[in-house]
């Protein structure tokens, strides 16, 4: 995968920060498929602890197509949303590039995909990828042993 | 700039973020209408493609002044500024008090991928009555008016009804003559109709339409504004839009400008120019960043001078190609990596930092083929606009058009140009 800049979530929350909640952004992170689940506990915490709201995650299969708006919808508690792509769907691809208003109208939404799958979506969905904030690979913060490199 | 915040009495500590967030709030491209409202859009002064004409917010505004009924496209890449061409048109629109404007993103209203046609007339629709409704204050609407609401509503969003069930088939006698299979014949005629009939829905739709317009006053000018169905990328899909809603709205007072996919310019058929009664294109590259100011003008616009040189926005506007939505992109990006740098203004290494975020953007995907399209454009300057892979090149705006001097011309993205390897 074409080597975009290498961020952790401590990084990418300060960038959310400094852009503030009202301001809507949309990233695509792009990380290893093992070190997934230790980067979406390490979003939900710097979240929580630099913005003070809670995380709103969804996995890919999770969202329904028929109501993408639901999905969306801000709010305001959990301001920011994370949506794991856990298996590469086209349809919700093709769903997301066609309504991707709808992404880029509250908060920030934050994509989390492996190379494969990232690859793919913007590859597939040009119009998302042009609404795109920013492309970031990401990894664990390795801060305590053991976490998956 | 500076809050207080320490736990010293007296001692200011300053906040960064503070700095940078009213800048980053400003270079937001998806917030178009209200940019505009706050005098931070810098309308263009010319047509993209002909300096000696009217830029194309005025262009439509003036078609669809003097000429009711009429119907205009709108054509560009992503990310051109189409949607603000459209939001301009509408200020100029309103200058007329008898002027009343519909814009309507269809995304806001409906998937994109589930619509089928009459949802442009239903949306249409929807958006006139809730005017009407405003407008009306406290005062009643007509009675047909609110009957025609209903019906559309639940043509739009469907309706669940209670009916009788039909007998049951296998209790049925049938006749002996109606024993027989019916089938299908079909005898052409002469002549084809250039544009199919209109669908059944599309035609009741239409009707519950025109009875909510017929609340206007007869000699007001109704402009209908739909954005976001060029996002269908696909050009036949657009086109049953325009063959069912749109032709629908021909041989009323209504005047439509749409929003149409990109690569219906290169289609051979030519149905976009046979259609529509305006056509204007926007290229992916709004202005040539080697000789013209309007780049450079949109950053000073939105505070760009008091977080970086006038070379920091130059280079910007260099590899932004152009595209309105890269210079923001990149002007973000740039301010994010100052951000996290802990500096105060945007540098050199952060504008390079953004410009090669973007250029790898554009680079994931490629494979072989689009590579060595990319580099024979570089290279020798051809560009086959024929083949079908080139074209995606284009609509996905790796490759941009400019329109220097009276000609069009062909470069790869700058941004995407720095990051291309070369052959090995």
């Amino acid at each position: 995968m074409t080597g975009f800049s290498t961020t952790i979530a401590f990084g990418l929350v300060r960038r959310l920060a400094a852009v503030g909640l009202d301001t809507p952004s949309l990233y695509l992170l792009i990380a290893e498929a093992a070190a997934i689940p230790a980067i979406q506990a390490d979003i939900a915490a710097e979240v929580q602890v630099q913005l003070g709201v809670g995380l709103r995650h969804l996995a890919a299969t999770d969202v329904r197509l028929d109501c993408l708006e639901n999905a969306f919808a801000r709010d305001p508690d959990r301001p920011v949303t994370l949506i794991t792509l856990d298996r590469w769907l086209p349809k919700l691809a093709t769903a997301l590039d066609r309504n991707v208003v709808l992404l880029t109208r509250s908060g920030a939404i934050l994509l989390l995909a492996d190379p494969r799958a990232a690859e793919r979506l913007l590859t597939a969905a040009p119009n998302l990828r042009n609404r795109l904030s920013d492309v970031l690979a990401i990894r664990p913060d390795e801060a305590f042993g053991g976490t998956v490199a | 700039m500076e809050t207080v915040a320490d736990s010293k009495p007296g001692a200011v500590v300053f906040d960064r973020r503070q700095l940078y967030r009213p800048f980053l709030e400003r270079l937001n491209p998806t917030g178009s209408q209200s940019l505009l409202a706050d005098g931070l859009v810098v309308a263009p002064d010319h047509d993209p493609r002909d300096i000696g004409r009217p830029p194309i917010h005025v262009a439509f505004a003036n078609t669809a002044e003097l000429t009711r009924g009429s119907q205009m496209a709108l054509v560009g890449g992503i990310g051109s500024g189409k949607t603000t061409e459209l939001l301009l048109t509408q200020k100029v629109l309103s200058r007329h008090p008898d002027a009343v404007n519909v814009y309507v993103d269809m995304a806001d209203y409906a998937d994109l991928s589930e619509i089928s046609t009459g949802a442009i007339l239903a949306t249409a629709g929807i958006q006139l009555y809730r005017r009407l409704l405003k407008k009306a204050r406290n005062k009643e609407l007509p009675d047909a008016v609110k009957a025609a609401w209903v019906k559309l509503r639940a043509l739009a969003f469907g309706k669940t009804d209670w009916v009788k069930q039909p007998p049951d088939p296998y209790e049925y006698e049938p006749d002996a003559d109606e024993a027989y299979e019916v089938v299908r014949v079909h005898v052409p005629g002469v002549m084809k109709l250039r544009l199919p009939a209109l669908r059944r829905q599309v035609v009741e739709i239409l009707g519950q339409f025109l009875t909510i317009a017929s609340s206007l006053e007869s000699e007001s000018q109704t402009t209908l504004l739909v954005d976001g169905l060029d996002r269908l990328i696909k050009p036949e899909l657009f086109r049953q839009f325009a063959e069912q809603d749109l032709q629908a709205l021909k041989g009323t007072k209504i005047s439509v400008i749409i929003v149409a996919p990109l690569l219906f310019l290169y289609d051979k058929n030519r149905f976009l120019q046979d259609y529509f009664d305006v056509v204007k294109h926007i290229p992916a590259a709004a202005a040539d960043p080697r000789t013209s100011a309007f780049l450079r003008q949109i950053l000073e616009r939105r505070g760009a001078l008091h977080f970086m040189d006038r070379t920091e926005i130059a280079a910007i506007a260099k590899y932004s190609g152009g595209v309105l939505r890269d210079l923001l992109t990149l002007a973000r990006s740039s301010a994010e990596y100052a951000y996290r740098d802990g500096e105060d203004r945007i540098g050199r290494r952060h504008v390079k930092a953004a410009v090669k975020q973007l250029g790898n953007r554009y680079l994931v995907g490629l494979g072989n083929d689009q590579k060595g399209l990319l580099r024979r454009l570089s290279e020798d300057g051809e560009f086959p606009m024929e083949n079908s892979t080139a074209r995606e090149l284009l609509v996905n705006r790796q490759v941009l058009e400019y329109f220097r001097g009276g000609l069009d011309s062909l470069a790869v993205h700058p941004a995407l140009a720095r990051v291309l390897p070369r052959p090995v």
